[in-house]
C-alpha cells in the first residue's frame, strides 16, 4: 500500500467540504447506473425509489481519501448481493456460489462506483481494496450523500459518506490541531 | 398497452436488416424502454402505436431513429478507424498543397449523431496542424435536435469514451467535469453543430473539402439516395472528398463520383464534367 | 494471441477472461502484480497484459513500472483496466509505460475497441461487414 495523507490531522482553521457539496445524488444514480448498465446487463435498469429493506443485509464499500474522505457503501440484501454477483459473473457464475464469490463480486461493484465517485470529486484522492460486511457507521450525517433504488425489485443503497465527525465550532484564535 | 409480438417482431426484423443486430425473443421490454421516448415525443402514448405508425407510413428517419434507438453501439470513436487514417494520410496533405496558407479547410460530418464523429476529426486534425483551431471549421449535423444539442455541450459518458477512443488522445482532450468527460474548448470551437435533414432541400453551407456521409444511405430508397448524393455534391468542392460507410458505395447509385481507393477504405471525389 | 489478466477480484478476471476468450486469446490470469510478474518470469509471454490498478501486495502502477523496467519483456502492450478514472491518474499509467486505458465498468466492445485500435485483435473483423457488436459471451444482450 502506498501512504497517503489519511487527512484524519487537520486543523480547526481547515474548511472541509462536506459530500453534498461535492456531488449529488443526480451524479450518484448515474454512476451506478452505467455500473449496472456495463456490469450487470444492459437491460438492468435501476429504479430511483426508497425500497422496503429487507432484515439481512450486507454491505460493500471502498474508502476515498483525500480531499474528501469517506466510504462508498453498497448495501442490500444478501439474497441480492448474490443474485447481483451472479449477474456479474453470467455463465462464469459456479453452480454453487461460494461466500468469496459473492463478497469478490459484490466488492468489485463496490470499487466499480466508488472508483467513479472519486474520480467525479476533487482530486488527487486514494481508493481502498473493497471491504464486505457491515457498514462504516455515519459519524456526520450533514456529510452523506445517499440514493436509494430498486433492482429487480429490491432494494439497494448507494451511501457515499464522509469518515469524519463533524468539526467543532472553529475558534479563530487558536491553531491547534483538533484529535479527530 | 404492451408491446405486441407483431410488433416486436416487426422490429426485430428491421434491426437485423438494417444493423445486423439480432434481438432475442425476451427482449420485448427492452425494446418498449428504448422506444418509449421516441413514442412520447410524437404524442403517441405507447411502443406498440409507434411501431404501427410506421409500419403503415414507412419513413427512413423514423425507421433510423428506432434502428438508432436500439443499437447504442453505433457510436464508438474512430468507427471503422480507415476513414480517418485516410483523412490524416491522404486527404489532408492533399489539401493543405491545394489550399492557400490562409484558406479555411471546411468539413462536414452530416449524421453526426452524439458528436464522436466531428470530435474525433477535430483531434486528428488538432495533433497534426499546429493552427487547426484557426484553420480548419467543421460542421456537424443531425436529424435531431437532442443529439445537436449533446453534440454542442461536447460532454460524454465514461462508458462512450471507454469507446474507441485512444487513452493518449482522452487525456489530451478531455477533462472530468463530474462522472463525464468534456471536450476541450478549443475543440468544441472548430465543430459547429446544427440541425439537418439529409432527405430534404439542404441550408446553405460549405463549400466543403471533405464530407463524412457514413451509414445513412442505407436507411433510403434508391431515388432519395440519388438526390442526397446530388445535394452533397452541389456542397463540395471540385476536388472534395466524400467517405461513406463501409457498405456503402456510389456505384450503381449516381455515377458522377469517382472511386479512390486510400490504404483500406476508399473516398469518393466528384467527377469532372460529370 | 496470448493475454494476461491480472485483477485482485476474481469476479473480475473471469469477465475480463471471458471477452478474450470470446475474440480468440489463451488467457492465463493473476490476483495481483507479484503474481502476474511471476508468471511472466515462467516464460510465458502475452502479447497483451490487461492490469487493474488497486491490488494487494502489488499495484497496478508497480506492475506496470517493474514490466517496463526490463527490456525481456519491451514488445509487450500493456492495457490498465480500472475504476481509477481521475484524469491525472490516467496521465500517470501512460506515462509509467501502458499504452492504453480502460475504465471500470466497460462493456465487451469496449474492449474490442480498444484492441482494434492497437492492432490485437486476433481477428480482423472484415471491413464491410456490420461488425456483431457483442462478444458471444453478451450476445443476449442486444
Amino acid at each position: 500500500m502506498t501512504t497517503m495523507d489519511t487527512g484524519e490531522r487537520r486543523r480547526s482553521s481547515d474548511v472541509r467540504p462536506v459530500i453534498t457539496d461535492l456531488i449529488d445524488g443526480a451524479t450518484v444514480l448515474s454512476i451506478a447506473e452505467e455500473a449496472w448498465i456495463a456490469l450487470v446487463g444492459e437491460d438492468e435498469i435501476l429504479v430511483p425509489i426508497p425500497g422496503e429493506p429487507p432484515v439481512d443485509i450486507v454491505s460493500s464499500w471502498v474508502d476515498i481519501v483525500g480531499p474528501w474522505t469517506g466510504s462508498v457503501v453498497l448495501t442490500t440484501g444478501r439474497g441480492t448481493a448474490e443474485e447481483l454477483s451472479r449477474a456479474l459473473l453470467r455463465e462464469a457464475a459456479p453452480e454453487v456460489l461460494e461466500h468469496e464469490d459473492v463478497e469478490d463480486a459484490f466488492g468489485e461493484i463496490a470499487n466499480v462506483v466508488g472508483g467513479n465517485v472519486k474520480a467525479a470529486l476533487p482530486g488527487p484522492s486514494g481508493l481502498s481494496l473493497p471491504q464486505v460486511g457491515n457498514a462504516p457507521v455515519v459519524r456526520n450525517p450533514v456529510d452523506v450523500c445517499r440514493v436509494d433504488v430498486v433492482w429487480r425489485g429490491e432494494p439497494v443503497s448507494i451511501s457515499v459518506q464522509g469518515a469524519l465527525p463533524p468539526l467543532p465550532v472553529p475558534s479563530p484564535t487558536r491553531e491547534n490541531e483538533v484529535p479527530l | 398497452m404492451s408491446l405486441t409480438a407483431t410488433s416486436f417482431d416487426w422490429v426485430r426484423d428491421l434491426v437485423r436488416k438494417e444493423s445486423a443486430i439480432v434481438l432475442q425473443p425476451g427482449k420485448e421490454y427492452l425494446v418498449e424502454a428504448r422506444l418509449l421516448p421516441m413514442a412520447r415525443q410524437m404524442g403517441l402514448t405507447d411502443v406498440t402505436k409507434l411501431v404501427e405508425t410506421v409500419r403503415v407510413r414507412p419513413d427512413a428517419d423514423n425507421t433510423r431513429r428506432i434502428v438508432e434507438a436500439l443499437t447504442t453501439n453505433e457510436t464508438s470513436w474512430f468507427r471503422d478507424g480507415d476513414p480517418f487514417t485516410a483523412l490524416t494520410s491522404t486527404v489532408l496533405p492533399s489539401l493543405l498543397s491545394a489550399r492557400g496558407a490562409n484558406e479555411r479547410l471546411q468539413i462536414w460530418s452530416a449524421a453526426s449523431s452524439s458528436g464522436q464523429e466531428p470530435y474525433t476529426i477535430a483531434m486528428l486534425l488538432d495533433d497534426a496542424l499546429p493552427n487547426a483551431t484557426s484553420r480548419v471549421s467543421i460542421t456537424a449535423t443531425d436529424l435531431s435536435r437532442e443529439m445537436v444539442q449533446r453534440t454542442r455541450a461536447g460532454r460524454f459518458s465514461q462508458l462512450e469514451v471507454n469507446r474507441g477512443l485512444p487513452a493518449p488522445m482522452l487525456v489530451r482532450h478531455f477533462t472530468r467535469a463530474g462522472n463525464e468527460w468534456e471536450v476541450s474548448a478549443n475543440l468544441r470551437r472548430m465543430v459547429n453543430a446544427s440541425e439537418c435533414n439529409l432527405a430534404a432541400p439542404l441550408p446553405r453551407m460549405g463549400p466543403f473539402d471533405v464530407v463524412y456521409l457514413r451509414n445513412v444511405l442505407i436507411y433510403f430508397d434508391l431515388p432519395t439516395k440519388q438526390s442526397i448524393l446530388r445535394r452533397v455534391r452541389d456542397l463540395m468542392r471540385p476536388d472534395g472528398w466524400l467517405f461513406l460507410g463501409a457498405a456503402e458505395t456510389t456505384l450503381g447509385v449516381d455515377d458522377s463520383w469517382e472511386r479512390v481507393v486510400i490504404g483500406r477504405s476508399s473516398a469518393y471525389r466528384p467527377l469532372k464534367g460529370a | 494471441m496470448r493475454a494476461l489478466v491480472i485483477d485482485d477480484s476474481r469476479a473480475m478476471r473471469r469477465i475480463v477472461s471471458g471477452i478474450l476468450i470470446g475474440l480468440g486469446y489463451e488467457v492465463r490470469d493473476a490476483g495481483h502484480g507479484r503474481e502476474g510478474l511471476d508468471v511472466l518470469d515462467e516464460g510465458w509471454k502475452p502479447h497483451l497484459l490487461c492490469v487493474d490498478w488497486n491490488m494487494p501486495v502489488m499495484d497496478g502502477l508497480q506492475f506496470v513500472s517493474a514490466v517496463r523496467s526490463n527490456p525481456a519483456w519491451r514488445s509487450v502492450t500493456i492495457m490498465m483496466v480500472t475504476s481509477e478514472s481521475e484524469h491525472t491518474q490516467i496521465v500517470r499509467a501512460l506515462a509509467a509505460g501502458a499504452h492504453e486505458y480502460v475504465i471500470k465498468p466497460f462493456t465487451a466492445d469496449a474492449i474490442r475497441d480498444k484492441l482494434a485500435l492497437l492492432g490485437l485483435l486476433p481477428e480482423e473483423v472484415p471491413a464491410g461487414v456490420p461488425v456483431p457488436l457483442r462478444s458471444s459471451e453478451q450476445e443476449v444482450a442486444l
